[in-house]
């Protein structure tokens, strides 16, 4: 293989070991090269991070891996860097300093697998609460999934800012009423100079559970759960990956009906994001049509699926539910109405000239940061990068058809709000070519057989950008790790940028342009660096402020 | 287009919003709802506890009263419908039905009559059960399919070895 040539060629003697897995390439390098050879993959292959993965993998050859995936998006495939760290003491340098992205990563694997990272810039914890005792590693094996430690005070609270005497740590949060995540704006009089973001507050321990407690064929309505406006993604990245791993040969047809839904949850929740967009800009008309012209896509997915949201349909090696001719038809006549309904509502949305005004020339993200916190999805789409995972790493049925990938390089608001307005159309006309080539055949792979501790990766475009899943299969019908990480997860840091220097009024729409599982954003407490005083606002009064 | 297209678009649609619950909401066919279960069919044989994710249906032995009980909380039920997949003897229908707010937390227990060993006196499965496999292999060996697993793998090697070694 080319690419596995590549590699050797440019990491000259530094590749121990290498090996090629369905969608990648593993290599293995000594823990004091990992800084070196990043620099080459991102300087010179042009590798944009994707994730980090930490594995307590001393029941494999007794040591910690730490796995760091980069997309080389040109050569359409993911390089797969390990590194075996000694079980006593693990740690490894960062990598931080050179690719920023990876700043939440490596302290997840701090957090939760103890390892050490030398030259790390923020020592703070991201995931674990402060007062998880420390020296207790949540994704150790020796670890129990309904273990309760005691709180003890794990760690010390270091302020964001070192001129502000803080006397809030972390506002008050309602983990029962959203999702709780925090963001804390400095501000300086209106204008934004930084942003701090302290999330995880409703951090489930999914990939624990599903390592101890759950079976192969469990994961998938659990994993479904992650999310709750494209958890279909999941679903589907997480029995690729198994299927990767065991070298499952799925049938044709469960490909395209995959294909088939994913492209509904996308129309979906792009119309979800569209209406939510024009309700921050205190445009509730458009909020009110958009979900209107939503309704029926719903419909449609309860249709094909059996329900509006956890569709369910997914299991190892294919779906579970076929489609039949009537719903076909269905399919056919909704879509066409949606498209004239949809048509009409962007040409009214572009209309109204205070909406273009307050998505042009805000929440700038440039193209070259953009690529150094490996952004995903519309986000990046809109700062002039072409990356699109069903493009740059096909899966499923998208080698079959042909769409456009829409792209603007004007990197504000605007941008990332057209790209998302094309994407519907695009996805309706991949629906529409995925039905006119539906093959026919099985919908599920029979006699499957799952080998153990083989690596499996994969990746899916969700609505708002690149999700990835990273199984090694394990004993007993059960993962011995499995990984997720979310788009949202590569996104949110770049939020740092973009609101730099932002006006306040900006900031909720911002935020908002990245598409974060949305109610996450409820709360922020602002704080003013001129006289130290820091006031909690919550979201809708936020965005009541924009409005004025 | 001008921003009067919102008006003529509102006139044009109307209002939308269903007036639930006080009008019927009708769901597409196929749609995964409450699951209804069959308890003359049922022979506890345990597959859909086995495949339920979050552990709405589980199988329990009462050996004090000599019955194995099947339990479904629809508390805890995501409607995936995996169960009704798996059932060998169709007792599962998943329903349309999604209107599910109860008063009391309702539970639905089956209760079928367990079988002891007869070596050594331990309830191991369900009379329904063994019928059920008695069924599916025709004339078998009658008498392995009254013992529990584990009397039944210590008879099988004992008859293996006799013959063989003659006495070990």
């Amino acid at each position: 293989m080319d690419v596995v040539k590549l590699l050797y060629d440019v990491l000259k003697g530094k590749v121990l070991h290498h090996e090629v897995i369905s969608g990648g390439v593993v290599i293995d390098v000594r823990p004091e090269d990992l800084v070196s050879v990043v620099k080459v993959i991102t300087e010179e292959l042009g590798g944009i991070y994707t994730v980090i993965v930490g594995v307590d993998g001393r029941g494999i050859d007794s040591t910690y891996h730490n796995v760091y995936v980069f997309s080389l998006d040109n050569l359409k495939t993911y390089v797969l860097i390990r590194v075996r760290l000694s079980p006593e003491d693990p740690k490894v340098e960062s990598i931080t300093p050179i690719v920023k992205g990876a700043n939440w990563g490596e302290r997840e694997v701090r957090d939760l697998l103890g390892i050490n990272l030398l030259g790390h810039p923020d020592p703070r914890r991201l995931i674990l609460p402060d007062d998880w005792p420390s020296n207790t590693y949540p994704l150790r094996k020796e670890f129990n999934y309904y273990e309760k430690p005691k709180p003890s005070l794990g760690c010390n609270y270091v302020p964001s800012r070192s001129e502000e005497v803080v006397a809030l740590p972390y506002g008050p949060y309602h983990p029962l009423l959203h999702e709780p995540e925090y963001f804390e704006l400095h501000v300086k009089g209106e204008t934004v100079v930084d942003v701090e973001y302290r999330g995880f507050h409703v951090h489930r321990g999914i990939e624990k559970l599903g390592e101890s407690r759950l079976t192969y064929n469990q994961i998938p309505f659990v994993a479904e759960r992650i999310c709750g406006i494209c958890g279909f993604v999941h679903n589907v990245c997480y029995c690729q990956a198994v299927e990767n791993a065991a070298g499952i040969e799925v049938p044709e047809r469960a490909l395209y009906i995959r294909s088939l839904v994913l492209e509904i949850e996308r129309i979906h929740s792009h119309l979800l994001w569209l209406g939510v967009a024009c309700h921050v800009l205190g445009f509730d008309t458009g909020f009110m049509h958009a979900w209107r012209i939503r309704e029926p896509v719903m419909y449609l997915a309860e249709l094909l699926t059996g329900s509006r949201k956890t569709y369910g349909i997914n299991l190892v090696g294919g779906v579970r539910r076929d489609v039949n001719r009537e719903s076909i038809e269905k399919i056919v006549k909704i879509l066409k109405n949606v498209k004239e309904e949809y048509d009409y509502f962007v040409k009214s949305l572009t209309s109204v000239k205070e909406v273009i005004k307050r998505l042009e020339g805000s929440g700038i993200l440039p193209k070259s940061e953009a690529i150094s916190y490996g952004v995903v999805g519309p986000t990046v789409r809109g700062s002039g990068l072409k990356r699109d995972v069903r493009v740059d790493h096909p899966y499923a049925a998208y080698k079959e058809v042909s769409f456009k990938v829409p792209v603007y390089s004007e990197c504000d608001n605007m941008s990332r709000l057209m790209v998302r307005v094309e994407e519907v159309y695009e996805s309706i006309s991949i629906i529409q070519q995925l039905i006119d080539k539906l093959p026919s055949g099985p919908i599920i792979a029979e006699n499957i057989e799952i080998p153990e501790f083989k690596e499996g990766f994969s990746g899916v475009e969700a609505p708002r950008g690149e999700d990835v899943h990273y199984v090694i299969t394990g004993r007993f019908s059960k993962v011995f790790r499995w990984k997720v990480r979310a788009p949202t997860y590569n996104n949110i840091p770049a939020l740092k940028v973009m609101l730099h220097e932002c006006p306040l009024s900006d900031a909720p729409l911002t935020i908002a342009s990245i598409d974060p599982c949305f109610s996450c954003t409820d709360r922020l407490v602002v704080v003013d660096v001129l006289t130290g005083k820091k006031f909690r606002v919550d979201f809708r009064s936020l965005a009541r402020r924009g409005r004025l | 287009m001008s921003r009067l297209s919102w008006i003529k678009k509102a006139l044009e649609v109307g209002v939308v919003t269903k007036k639930y619950p006080f009008e019927h909401v009708e769901v597409p066919e196929g749609s995964r709802g409450l699951p209804e279960f069959d308890s003359s069919k049922c022979i506890g044989c345990s597959a859909c506890a086995n495949v339920c994710t979050p552990d709405a249906i589980r199988v329990v032995d009462d050996l004090n009263e000599g019955v194995r009980r099947v339990e479904y909380f629809v508390g805890r039920c995501i409607f995936c419908g995996r169960c009704a997949e798996v059932c060998p003897v169709s007792a599962i229908k998943i329903t349309k039905e999604f209107e599910l707010a109860y008063k009391d937390e309702v539970r639905f227990i089956i209760e079928l009559k367990l079988v002891k060993c007869s070596n050594c006196g331990k309830p191991f499965t369900t009379t329904r059960h063994l019928n059920y496999v008695l069924g599916k292999v025709g004339e078998g060996l009658p008498e392995l399919m009254t013992l529990c697993p584990d009397c039944r793998r210590k008879s099988t090697i004992n008859s293996f070895i006799t013959p063989v070694g003659g006495t070990v």
